[in-house]
């Protein structure tokens, strides 16, 4: 059938989906997302100490999907008419991916503040996986 | 360490084909990449096979190397299924390069198949983009367009590269295209309506993206003395290079180039004992317009940041100073995912031997093939040099 995230699998990392955890290196102190196996920095086979970042960053780059959306995402495309992704760099410095909410996606930009905010990701199996998107921070 | 060549190349049409298998479809780009050797070449003779596979759509999963070589008559030879992605087949290319060079193998077969257009529009979802970092960034709602397109704006924002330095990518592949024969969709564009078209995954449009495609190719090595045997139109290849990378662009280092080309390319030099600026033309991995500009930069041919203007002073077009994408490339061409890589090689093979029909540039003696997984999770690079060693 093709790609495809397992329930447990999806559990495994609520921390990281609701609240984008992240893992402190404990040989280098590199913040890893998300902090699983080897550190992203020094390679290390360490554990991880859990950070809790603020859920606060900048957009690095950023898509607005108009055609086509993995099958999971097809029918909030249909519904929503596109579907805006950024890369973020938290206030913690690591580069986490995510689903803009709240706004019209073409309208912020490289640089523009955004915040974490539990969603409604998608259905699957009967059963619906929550997770964190973005919005823009109203200052 | 014995010195390899290419003695055969071959590829079927790259297109849509509802009346062929993923192994009809290799049967014929083998059986016409033994047509293509100069001389008498047995089939007995060939070693070690590598096929290169993504296995859209499901279709024979396991063992599905051995399924498509004992339909082209070499149940009795050994053959191994290589994935990686979208470079799959220039992984399979470099490890029979390997094999020959250990001196394991004398004659080795490299190839690759995908049948990516026989299935519903529903089936199709589960497929495209599987090759995207499944955990975080599909499940951020990204196809694989979307990965290209976030590469795209972070060489914007960081060099500005425009709107329209994406489009002259499709402009140039397209006019390329138009002259193969085997060429999925082989259309000359207008920058209009390449820079008009509608939009995919913003920056990204429709002709920012390569199609997906049905499709196979073959390509038989062998070492000097059974080179030396079946022609005396000898391509080498000189330099092989393989690099892997984080699957997650959010992972990496840089999202405005793909560092497992870098590495790769220098790797593939290094072991030619040559630098990119002895490279007279390449077929690059343009699976989106952003691709082929990043390309330029990764493999040396010019500047980090400066691949959009390299490209509109002309240099890759065909009569430009290092042509790229003589064969029309992904975008044109198109990308039959496990038959891309071994399919650039029939370009290099014939450009170099002169017999590229009205496509053939001059005289050509050293050529590249990129060939990139996924959006830079593993990449293969290979230098061709026509001459004997």
């Amino acid at each position: 059938m093709g790609a495809y995230i397992s329930l447990p699998t999806w559990w495994q990392n609520l921390e990281q989906r609701y609240r984008f955890v992240l893992g402190e290196c404990l040989d280098c102190g590199a913040y890893n997302f998300p902090a699983d196996g080897a550190c992203s920095v020094c390679s290390s086979l360490t554990t991880f100490r859990e950070v809790e970042p603020e859920g606060t960053g900048e957009i690095v780059t950023k898509t607005v999907m108009e055609e086509g959306a993995p099958p999971e995402f097809e029918s909030y495309l249909q519904r929503e008419g596109t579907i805006g992704v950024v890369i973020v760099e938290l206030d913690e410095g690591v580069l986490v991916p995510g689903m803009l909410t709240d706004c019209d996606p073409y309208a912020p930009e490289r640089g523009d503040r955004v915040e974490r905010t539990i969603r409604r990701i998608y259905e699957q199996e009967g059963i619906v996986r929550y997770g964190a998107k973005f919005r823009p921070v109203v200052e | 360490m014995a010195d390899v060549y290419v003695v055969g190349a071959a590829q079927t049409k790259f297109g849509a084909f509802p009346d062929e298998s993923y192994r009809t479809l290799f049967t014929e780009a083998f059986e016409s990449a033994v047509e293509s050797v100069d001389g008498e070449f047995d089939t007995d003779s060939i070693d070690e096979a590598y096929v290169g596979t993504l296995g859209v759509g499901g279709r024979q999963l396991g063992l599905s190397g051995p399924a498509v070589t004992e339909h082209a008559g070499l149940d009795g030879t050994t053959c191994t299924r290589v994935e990686n992605a979208c470079a799959s087949s220039g992984t399979a290319l470099r490890l029979a390069v390997l094999a020959i060079r250990a001196g394991v193998a004398d004659v080795a077969l490299a190839g690759g198949f995908e049948v990516m257009t026989d299935m519903s529009a529903d089936r199709t979802r589960y497929w495209l983009g599987v090759s995207g970092e499944t955990e975080w960034g599909r499940m951020s709602g990204m196809t694989f367009a979307g990965v290209y397109a976030h590469m795209a704006h972070a060489h914007m924002s960081e060099y500005g590269t425009t709107r329209e330095q994406l489009s002259r990518v499709a402009v140039k592949n397209h006019a390329n295209g138009a002259m193969n024969p085997n060429a999925h969709l082989g259309f000359e564009c207008s920058l209009e309506d390449a820079v008009n078209s509608t939009s995919v995954a913003d920056p990204l449009n429709l002709y920012d993206c390569c199609p997906t495609s049905d499709g196979a190719s073959a390509v038989l090595l062998a070492n000097e003395d059974v080179a030396s045997s079946l022609t005396d139109k000898p391509v080498r290849i000189t330099g092989t290079g393989q690099a892997s990378d984080r699957v997650g662009l959010f992972q990496r280092q840089t999202l405005s180039s793909i560092p497992a080309t870098r590495d790769a390319a220098e790797a593939a030099y290094d072991d030619a004992g040559i630098g990119p600026d002895d490279i007279e033309f390449a077929e690059v991995h343009d699976c989106f317009s952003i691709a082929e500009i990043m390309a330029y930069e990764d493999l040396g041919f010019c500047d980090r940041g400066e691949g959009g203007q390299y490209l509109e002073s002309g240099a890759t077009e065909r009569h430009g100073e290092r042509p790229v994408n003589l064969s029309g490339g992904l975008k044109s061409k198109g990308h039959p995912i496990g038959a891309t890589g071994t399919g650039q090689v029939v370009e290099v093979f014939h450009q170099l031997r002169g017999e590229a029909g009205q496509r053939q540039v001059g005289n050509l003696s050293c050529g590249l093939t990129h060939s990139v997984g996924g959006s830079g999770g593993a990449v293969a690079v290979h230098v061709f040099e026509e001459g004997w060693a």
